[in-house]
Parts: structure tokens; C-alpha cells; sequence
């Protein structure tokens, strides 16, 4: 395991309001990681920090060593590194495929390499043939597949998910807990927020627990 | 009352068998409309994006100005341009005065505003997850940009076509920098208000519904744009 992300004295303010106020975290590679914590958190801030979408108000971030400048054009870079799926994703208008392929041609790949990629993703969240069909008229559960197939597409090194679970059937939920359970073994780093302090043993990569915008000492380390 | 019925009845003879001068003026306010429209286009949809996606303090003053561009008479527009193009003026060497392309930057002038105001409302009512999603999922600023215009297109044809009816259906501009030429700069709308005071009320009326069916295709297409 290495290190990918380093978060040192990092805030973000929203006028007087500290959304996250985080001494130091670490992120390791290849691992899964639930972000806990209730509403207001700061969990949605901080995988917007992570995905390099949401500028920090202070602090410094490095990802694998590097720090980050955010006015460069390296975040732009990097942001093809990391796919955020929000809890309720937005999915584009036409067809499944063009969502799918989205992030594989904002990286110049296209044509058969695309098809082949496309194909492979929807495969592996159980939607094969749905390539062409419209997305606005898909099920929400359908829906949320799609949006995770078009975050898996690109191979991103790391995903951040913002509840995948919340809200939709059992049957898609287990299916969506089956594949990301299986991206750390692929080389995908994890980030999973949940409204469960004590999540289950099988995501057992790591726990990230916010409250009031701070990082939680673990469980563990409390005085009994 | 048999005034108006004969007129209304000449008005579609002159329609039905293609008066020439209805025709000519037809063709004219089309075209220069048309051409107004392209360039309010080119200038309007990247100031209403711009304005729309902007996080600067000044986005409420720009806002502002372009409500107040929109309600700019036709005849400020025009006596605005006439200063610039009249042989005093800093562009009157480029002898444009009295032609169409004087009625075409008029026209741009007046249609931009409302080109930007309507896609500054589709920006405003996009749905705001269309921008990170693009750029999580890795595209630059300016292919997230073009993900949202292609989300909001349906908003961007309308403004577009608001635009187009501001122009084809205003006297103002058309009056003061065309100079009304027959055959040459006379618009349906121009042609309408000449020939009314001429007396040849008919004609006008002739004019007139083909401007109304102009309008009607043009608010029809509007009404289904937005309805999608």
C-alpha cells in the first residue's frame, strides 16, 4: 500500500460556515475507505475536496507526494484520476453509450477502444445491451448503474462515492456492494460516504468517521 | 366594416398571385433578420454563458444591463447606429448607411440582448450537476461547457428564436438605417408603415399577414422548444 492522498491543516468555508476542518488524514492506495458521518457533516465537502472539484478554503493536499496547486492545469489532470458519482447522479441526454463513453472520450478514446470499454462496463454492473437505449428512460436503479458503469469506464485510480446505496432497490444495491467491494483487489482506491458510524465488516479497508467537519479519532482509540 | 373585408380579400389576391413588392419585402426582412440573428447569435450565447456561469461580484450589474439592453427602443438602436455609420459619423466611409447591412447591425444590436437574457435563464435553470459530472468524469472547463449548451439546448434555440422575432418584427432599425428603398432595404415592416400612409391599406394588410404567419411559425416553434 502507498500513500495517495495527504491532507494537512485543509478547511473549507462557506462564508462563517467551517464545512470540513481537518487536521491531517491519510488515504492509502488500493483500499476501501467509508467516509461515516450524519447530515452536515462535512462528507460531501470533503469528496468534493478529494475529487479535486472543491477548492480548499486552507490548507495543503498532495496526492502520491505531489503537492497540489489548484490554479495549475495538474488539477485538471488529475481530476481524470478520480470520478466522484454523486448520491443522485445526472445522467446526459442520448443514449446509455455516450454517458458510458463520456469520460473515455474526454481522454481521446474512442471508436472500437471505447465500444470495447463501454461493453466491459455494463457488464459489470449486469446492464449488457442496454448501449442504446435512452437514458431518461431508464429506471432509477437502471439509472444508478449507468452512472457507476460511466465511473468505472475510465479506470479511474480512485472513486469517490457519495451514498451509492441510498435509495435504490435491494437487488441493485447488492449488486453495486458486489463490484465495489471488488475495486480495491483491481487497483482502485475507494471512498465511500455512509450515514453508518460502524460499518460492516466487509468494507474493512478503512474508516473514515467526520463530526462537525473534524475527523474523528477511531473507535477504537476511544477511553472505554 | 366592407372596407376592411375588401381590403382583407385584396390583401390575399395580392398574397395568392406574388405581388412582386411583397415578395421583395418579404425576402428582405427575412434575410436581414435571418443575417441579425446569426451574429446576435455568435455574441448573445457566449455573453449569456458567460454571464451565467460567472462567479464575479459584478454578475448581478451584468444582469442588470442586459435587462436594461433589452428594453431599449428600436429607434435608440438606430439612431445609436446611424450616428456611427452617417458619412459624419467615425464608419461613414464605409458608405453603409441605407443598405442591408446597416438593417443587419441594428438588428444584431437589438436581438443580442435578448439572444443573451434568454440562455443567462436556460443557464440559470440547468440542472447544477451537469457541470461536475462533466468535470469529474474528466472533461476541461470548456468541453464541460460545451456538455451544458448540449443539455440546454432546447433553452439556447429558443433565445435564439426570440431573437430572430425581436428583429423581423421591428420598424425602428429598419426605418432609420435602411431608408425604406424598394426593392432594395424596404422590409415588410417599413413597407407597412409607407404604404398605410399612402393610403394603400390593402397592401399593407397583404404585408401585415404575411409578418402575422411569420411570427405565428416563429412563437409556435418557441412554444415546442420550451415545451421539451
Amino acid at each position: 500500500m502507498t500513500e495517495l492522498y495527504r491532507l494537512r491543516s485543509v478547511t473549507k468555508k462557506y462564508g462563517t460556515n467551517v464545512a470540513v476542518d481537518i487536521g491531517a488524514l491519510t488515504i492509502d492506495s488500493g483500499r476501501l475507505y467509508t467516509l461515516a458521518g450524519s447530515n452536515g457533516a462535512g462528507k460531501s465537502t470533503l469528496l468534493g475536496i478529494l475529487a479535486f472539484l472543491t477548492p480548499p478554503t486552507t490548507g495543503e493536499i498532495l496526492y502520491a507526494g505531489e503537492r497540489i496547486d489548484w490554479k495549475s492545469d495538474i488539477v485538471r489532470g488529475l481530476r481524470r484520476k478520480v470520478t466522484l458519482l454523486h448520491q443522485s447522479p445526472y445522467l446526459f441526454g442520448g443514449t446509455v453509450f455516450r454517458n458510458v463513453a463520456y469520460g473515455l472520450s474526454a481522454r481521446g478514446i474512442a471508436g472500437e477502444d471505447a465500444l470495447r470499454a463501454v461493453d466491459r462496463a455494463l457488464e459489470t454492473v449486469g446492464l449488457e445491451g442496454f448501449r442504446e437505449r435512452d437514458a431518461r428512460e431508464l429506471s432509477g436503479g437502471e439509472a444508478q448503474r449507468v452512472a457507476m458503469a460511466r465511473a468505472l469506464a475510465p479506470a479511474p485510480e480512485v472513486l469517490l462515492l457519495d451514498e451509492p446505496l441510498a435509495n435504490i432497490d435491494r437487488e441493485t444495491a447488492g449488486l453495486l456492494e458486489a463490484v465495489i467491494a471488488s475495486l480495491p483487489s483491481r487497483g482502485t482506491t475507494v471512498v465511500m460516504t455512509t450515514h453508518d458510524p460502524d460499518p460492516p465488516a466487509r468494507h474493512s479497508g478503512g474508516s473514515i468517521v467526520l463530526d462537525h467537519g473534524k475527523v474523528a479519532p477511531p473507535r477504537d482509540s476511544l477511553p472505554a | 366594416m366592407d372596407f376592411l373585408v375588401s381590403s382583407f380579400a385584396a390583401a390575399l389576391h395580392l398574397i395568392g398571385s406574388f405581388s412582386p413588392d411583397v415578395v421583395d419585402a418579404a425576402r428582405t426582412s427575412l434575410a436581414v433578420s435571418a443575417g441579425a440573428t446569426v451574429f446576435a447569435a455568435l455574441f448573445g450565447v457566449p455573453v449569456g454563458l458567460a454571464v451565467g456561469l460567472s462567479g464575479s461580484r459584478w454578475k448581478g450589474f451584468a444582469v442588470t444591463a442586459l435587462n436594461t439592453l433589452m428594453a431599449v427602443p428600436t429607434v435608440v438602436v438606430g439612431l445609436f447606429v446611424y450616428g456611427f455609420l452617417s458619412r459624419q459619423g467615425p464608419l461613414g466611409a464605409l458608405g453603409l448607411l441605407f443598405t442591408p447591412t446597416a438593417i443587419v447591425i441594428g438588428g444584431t444590436l437589438l436581438a443580442s440582448p435578448i439572444v443573451a437574457n434568454y440562455t443567462l435563464a436556460s443557464v440559470r435553470g440547468a440542472d447544477p450537476r451537469i457541470l461536475p459530472t462533466a468535470l469529474t468524469l474528466g472533461a476541461g472547463r470548456f468541453r464541460a461547457v460545451v456538455t451544458l449548451v448540449g443539455e440546454i439546448r432546447f433553452g439556447v434555440f429558443a433565445a435564439v428564436i426570440a431573437g430572430f422575432g425581436r428583429v423581423v418584427a421591428e420598424v425602428g432599425v429598419a426605418m432609420m438605417l435602411g431608408g425604406n428603398i424598394r426593392g432594395y432595404t424596404r422590409t415588410m415592416t417599413t413597407a407597412i408603415a409607407l404604404e398605410t400612409s399612402k393610403g394603400e391599406f390593402s397592401f399593407g394588410m397583404a404585408l401585415g399577414i404575411v409578418l402575422m404567419t411569420v411570427a405565428l411559425i416563429v412563437n409556435l416553434f418557441l412554444s415546442l422548444l420550451q415545451r421539451r
